[in-house]
């Protein structure tokens, strides 16, 4: 064991690694003269940019004394009132056509990596949800008495595992969504789910075979049922065991979900992708976007370490 | 229940996948109230004939009829005879996410189909006596060897069952703890308890067991009344067993 005093000098150590990694990374950006402009990414965050509010026909602007705006239309004698409008753009008396932006609104919301990350939550939290049954469902297959259980389920695992994602979400969305008529958003929950379906399979099957043999034989000898055993013995001795490498199966699964981004589907990896090209900025932009991703996963480590914790007592 | 005899094994045989013998035509019966002990070097076949009185260990040749369940190659029903077998293990294979009051109640709840109330009076009754009534909301972990099999003693009992095996109850104890576990296993034995118990504390052997087993190579090779079995050993081999173990 280090003193403490050496424990803090090798952590400030590692500090100073870091950093100076960080002003490697800065220098050599200096080198192929790239100008960082982070000032443009907040508004991709937060969007103050409110909606536009347009014209429904052609016609007239009216902006009256009061400030109220209205339009009278071309032909015929209809007349429209905007409210809830912060700035006009048309001036009084414009002629404009039907869709021409006539004022905005102002309005706070997030903005497009917001939006993004929000989907990438959805998906994966949706996605973990079925592939947490699935597993459940083939791990207990492949501990299954029943031979047909056992190669059904060994067939799914080898083949998802045997797989690359990316194909399988080829498969999923031009393949098996046309057929079913999957939005792409299903497509994606599918292709993810199914994917980590045979790794948690996998997991629940080490799961239970951890659990030692005496338990079953001990249940058994007080008359448990097959079902009953599973269910009160060794499910819930899995579960503790299982905890820590599903964890790390959630958080591949949050990374996994950035692979969706090739159908058309707005997630966090697609919405960097469009800012990049709205900005010209990849650094800051792929940054703040890796940044986002270690929120989800980071976030979702410690929630399941404090679960661990709630376990730790029956030891 | 003919004649009151509870475990009838006649000429069991078992044979490993691998072709080996692990019981060579065993013949045994246990009459209720009886305590039988069956001694015998590592890997003689103890456990494994105490292990087929509950199906845990599959026979190959044979019949074992045990409370009026006849077990022979392909048994089917083994729920309904293990609700009347219990079994006491050397890893006292408590459940461990449970705690002491959950591992005696499980059982009569799920398969008795006892009320919760009725089940924890029975499982409260049967903690005080092998002495742990303070340990009901302990999990295993909490506790000592000696008190987790006196607990796992206690789980076999809320089954109510017509028999209890212990296989090497004490085998895995720290010798402090010994003592406890014995006094219990008396204590039941006075009580009228059916009881097999493979072990290797020749001390209770004498002193509780109404019939003595010698088995080697898996064969029981003889049995006899404790003071004839320890004073007057008939057989050779358990002559030279006896000699190196006490």
């Amino acid at each position: 064991m280090p003193t403490p005093l050496s424990r803090w000098l090798w952590h400030g150590f590692a500090v100073a690694l870091l950093a100076a990694l960080g002003i490697g990374l800065y220098v050599a950006s200096k080198r192929i003269d790239y100008t960082w402009r982070w000032e443009r990414i907040p508004q991709y965050l937060i969007s103050t940019e409110g909606e536009d509010q347009t014209a429904p026909f052609d016609g007239f602007v009216v902006v009256s004394d009061d400030g109220k705006l209205s339009m009278t239309a071309l032909r015929g004698s209809e007349t429209h009132q905007f409210t809830g409008f912060s700035a006009i753009v048309a001036g009084n008396g414009d002629l404009v056509f039907e869709g021409d932006v006539i004022a905005k609104t102002d309005a706070i919301g997030p903005g497009p990596l917001l939006v993004g990350l929000w989907l990438t939550l959805k998906i994966s939290a949706l996605s973990l949800v079925f592939a947490l049954l699935l597993g459940l469902v083939v791990g207990l297959g492949r501990v299954s008495k029943n031979p047909a259980a056992r190669d059904l389920s060994a067939f799914y695992v080898e083949v998802i595992r045997g797989t690359p994602l990316l194909v399988q979400i080829f498969i999923v969305y031009f393949f098996i969504g046309t057929v079913l008529q999957l939005s792409a958003f299903a497509a994606g929950v599918v292709a993810l789910a199914v994917f980590t379906g045979a790794y948690v399979a996998e997991i629940v099957r080490a799961g239970i075979e951890a659990v030692p043999k005496g338990q079953t034989e001990a249940a058994q000898s007080v008359g448990l049922s097959g079902f009953q055993i599973m269910r009160y013995v060794i499910l819930p001795q899995a579960t503790r065991r299982v905890l820590p490498p599903l964890a790390g199966q959630s958080i591949n699964l949050i990374k996994d979900s950035s692979l969706v981004s090739v159908m058309a589907l707005t997630d966090l990896t697609k919405a960097g992708r469009e800012v990049v090209s709205s900005t010209f900025s990849p650094f800051e932009v792929w940054f703040v976007v890796a940044l986002m991703y270690l929120l989800l996963t980071g976030v979702l480590s410690v929630a399941v370490r404090r679960l661990e914790k709630s376990y730790a007592v029956q030891g | 229940m003919n004649d009151g005899v509870l475990i009838e094994a006649r000429g069991i045989e078992k044979r490993y996948p691998n072709g080996v013998l692990g019981l060579k035509r065993a013949s045994l019966s246990v009459k209720a109230g009886e305590v039988v002990v069956i001694v015998g070097p590592s890997g003689s076949g103890k456990s494994t004939l105490l292990r087929t009185f509950n199906g845990l260990e599959a026979i190959t040749g044979g019949e074992i009829v045990v409370d009026g369940h006849v077990l022979h190659q392909r048994s089917a029903d083994l729920r309904s005879l293990r609700q009347r077998v219990g079994m006491v293990f050397q890893q006292f294979n408590l459940f461990p996410h449970l705690t002491v009051l959950e591992n005696l109640s499980l059982a009569p709840i799920k398969v008795l189909k006892l009320t919760a109330a009725a089940a924890e009076e029975r499982a409260r009754a049967l903690l005080k006596k092998v002495g742990l009534s303070e340990k009901h909301d302990c999990y295993p972990a909490q506790l000592s060897g000696g008190q987790q099999q006196r607990v796992a003693i206690a789980r076999a009992l809320a089954m109510q069952p017509a028999v209890i095996l212990f296989d090497e109850p004490t085998s895995a104890l720290d010798p402090e703890m010994v003592g406890e576990v014995l006094e219990v296993m008396k204590q039941l034995a006075v009580e009228g308890m059916t009881m097999c118990v493979v072990t290797h504390e020749m001390g209770f052997a004498r002193a509780v067991a109404d019939r003595v087993i010698f088995m080697d190579a898996g064969e029981i090779l003889c049995e006899d009344a404790p003071e004839a079995f320890f004073g007057a050993p008939k057989h050779e081999r358990l002559q030279t067993f006896l000699r190196q173990v006490l």
